[in-house]
């Protein structure tokens, strides 16, 4: 399963313009500063190019928690950013009274104690549940969900993390061949690598009108 | 075995198990419980499907234990779940689909009289386990209780539970029958869709994580999983740190880019500008034409080839390249709104500049409110004559691929 050249599209132009954006206050930060706020672009990016799907609700919102990212979700995402992050608080979660999970906690491990042979199916479920408890602590906003639309996000989130990974890998090695050709000749003749991510977002607008619908279907920019 | 006529329709479901049980022991075999012997026993077993047309095909199973292999390789006659595939092994697969055909034509015919029939025997071990061991075993025992009437099944009651296990499961996405020996429950009914939708979840987890093929079961996969998930969040952060170093000033991303060809004598205003903006992508299709030997850049490839299409037949006659030094990231930041926003339209260009106005209080100098200005001015004046513009003519119909 291979994220669509669209999605990529949407995610490189979301994360260029996020980093030329953090780029005005970080210009002169630390290597840790730079690298947070290019992180964080990517995400932010990679969540708006899909859409709207729980985990990129969840991730947006786990981003928005820390307050030096808020000023750049704000302005990126708009008037969408406060809807979504009304809605996913840490109170999402599935509320479970803590007495009532030792509790049954403490039932669970004496039976199973007793059981000298424990069951293999008992045996495997609880594996099984320990690993989905990891596994919705590393998708974004997976803490409240049931055990198949967990799965279905994992599937989401993976793929667009492939994705991720494949741009920047992308934008990585032009940047370096652009390093290494502008070393090459300082001359006026303009290295030819600069130019393909710039014929890359040209190309991917095929007409005006398209134009339009896709800037349409973002979020309107608040002024 | 291939001379043994199928009993015809009419028949009870419980008599054409008992022909199909009569078969195999005629053929002498072994009935195991489950014993995944590998497709040489799948092949055996589908060579007697095929001369049973009748509704003596397989289960799909969609337990994880062990008894996988041997299970998945029984027929499954109905046509529903031919769309639904699980996870099975060896050679089953090319010969179920072919049995599959060969039994729906004539399964379809019974599943009427068959529905009301598997419903009667339900038996009340049917709670399904959650290991596929488990539930065989339940249905064995459940089996062996419910036909009391028929005392022949009795002697081959490990023959019995697998042919109950045989019979194929009436499930898909929207109504689900009980299989036979199975309860009808709700619970278990709404339990089994959901153990069959996960299954369908695992399994293309299972095309996605590399190297997932040969792992089986939950637990596993999971494992996979979640390394695979980890590994790559850890690779982005590792990315963004390798770009946050090679790029000392983080304009630079764009700079290094889009820098070195935008003319910068753009002072005369809106026309200027939208010549500047011509310029811009007809440097790049100039570039890009000019570019015919292989870039360093392998990853791009992709990138390039759709590219190579669009813009090659339009290349236009040279324009003298402009050099340009630019000093404040601020100049790139314009520079770069000018260019993305005969991409991107008003709304972003605005935008940025109000953010950029926002964050540089302390240069309101001259120079940028006019930059501010003229490019605000340019962008209206862009997305007002939109049909008739020289450069804006040139994008939409170079770049009407839909990439």
């Amino acid at each position: 399963m291979q994220a669509t050249k669209s999605f990529e599209q949407a995610f490189l132009k979301q994360m260029l313009l996020g980093i030329q954006l953090s780029a005005v206050s970080h210009t002169t930060g630390s290597l840790q500063e730079r690298k947070s706020a290019i992180k964080l672009s990517a995400d932010v990016a990679m969540a708006v190019a899909r859409g709207s799907k729980k985990w990129t609700r969840g991730l947006i919102a786990s981003l928005s928690k820390e307050e030096q990212n808020r000023s750049f979700l704000q302005f990126v995402l708009g008037k969408e950013f406060e809807r979504p992050a009304k809605i996913c608080h840490s109170s999402w979660k599935i509320p479970r009274s803590k007495n009532i999970v030792r509790r049954s906690l403490r039932f669970l491990s004496k039976r199973q104690s007793n059981i000298r042979a424990p069951n293999s199916s008992v045996l495997a479920g609880t594996l099984v549940e320990k690993r989905t408890q990891v596994l919705k602590r590393l998708v974004p906003g997976g803490e409240s969900m049931d055990a198949f639309s967990l799965l279905d996000e994992t599937l989401d989130y993976a793929t667009c993390l492939q994705a991720q990974v494949d741009v920047m890998q992308k934008l990585m090695t032009t940047l370096e061949a652009s390093k290494h050709s502008r070393r090459a000749d300082s001359d006026a003749q303009c290295p030819k690598e600069k130019f393909h991510l710039l014929a890359m977002v040209g190309s991917w607008y095929s007409t005006r009108k398209g134009l339009r619908k896709r800037l349409s279907k973002r979020p309107k920019l608040t002024l | 075995m291939q001379g043994l006529r199928a009993p015809p329709d009419d028949l009870s479901v419980l008599e054409r198990q008992e022909a199909c049980l009569l078969n195999w022991q005629q053929q002498g075999q072994e009935q195991s419980n489950y014993n995944p012997r590998g497709s040489g026993y799948c092949r055996q077993m589908q060579t007697s499907f095929q001369a049973l047309p009748s509704g003596c095909g397989g289960e799909k199973n969609v337990n994880h234990g062990d008894v996988h292999g041997s299970i998945d390789c029984f027929s499954d006659g109905w046509p529903d779940l031919a769309n639904i595939r699980y996870p099975v092994h060896g050679a089953a697969n090319v010969e179920e689909t072919s049995i599959t055909n060969v039994s729906s034509n004539s399964s379809r015919k019974r599943k009427a009289d068959k529905s009301p029939r598997s419903k009667q025997k339900e038996n009340g071990g049917g709670g399904k386990g959650d290991s596929g061991c488990k539930r065989i075993k339940e249905e064995t025992g459940g089996g062996a209780t419910s036909e009391t009437g028929q005392p022949n099944k009795k002697e081959a009651a490990s023959g019995d539970a697998s042919k109950k296990n045989d019979k194929p499961p009436k499930t898909d996405c929207i109504h689900v029958r009980a299989r036979r020996g199975q309860a009808t429950d709700s619970h278990s009914l709404a339990e089994r869709v959901r153990r069959e939708r996960i299954s369908q979840r695992m399994k293309y987890l299972q095309d996605l994580v590399p190297g997932c093929s040969k792992i089986t079961g939950k637990a596993g996969m999971l494992d996979e999983i979640i390394n695979y998930v980890q590994s790559l969040q850890r690779q982005v952060e590792f990315l963004s740190m390798k770009l946050a170093t090679a790029s000392p000033l983080m304009d630079i991303n764009i700079d290094s880019i889009f820098g070195r060809e935008i003319n910068p004598s753009c002072k005369s205003g809106s026309t200027a500008m939208i010549g500047m903006s011509s310029e811009l992508l007809d440097q790049s299709y100039l570039r890009f034409d000019t570019l015919q030997h292989p870039h360093p850049c392998s990853g791009l490839d992709t990138f390039m080839d759709s590219s190579d299409l669009v813009l090659r037949p339009n290349v236009n006659p040279p324009v003298a390249v402009p050099d340009a030094s630019f000093g404040s990231s601020f100049d790139v930041i314009l520079r770069l709104n000018m260019s993305m926003g005969v991409l991107f339209g008003v709304q972003t260009c605005k935008a940025c500049m109000a953010w950029i106005s926002s964050k540089e209080e302390g240069q309101p100098s001259p120079s940028n409110h006019w930059k501010v200005k003229a490019l605000i001015l340019y962008q209206e004046h862009y997305d007002a004559s939109d049909d008739n513009k020289r450069s804006g003519s040139v994008l939409p119909n170079n770049l009407k691929m839909e990439m």
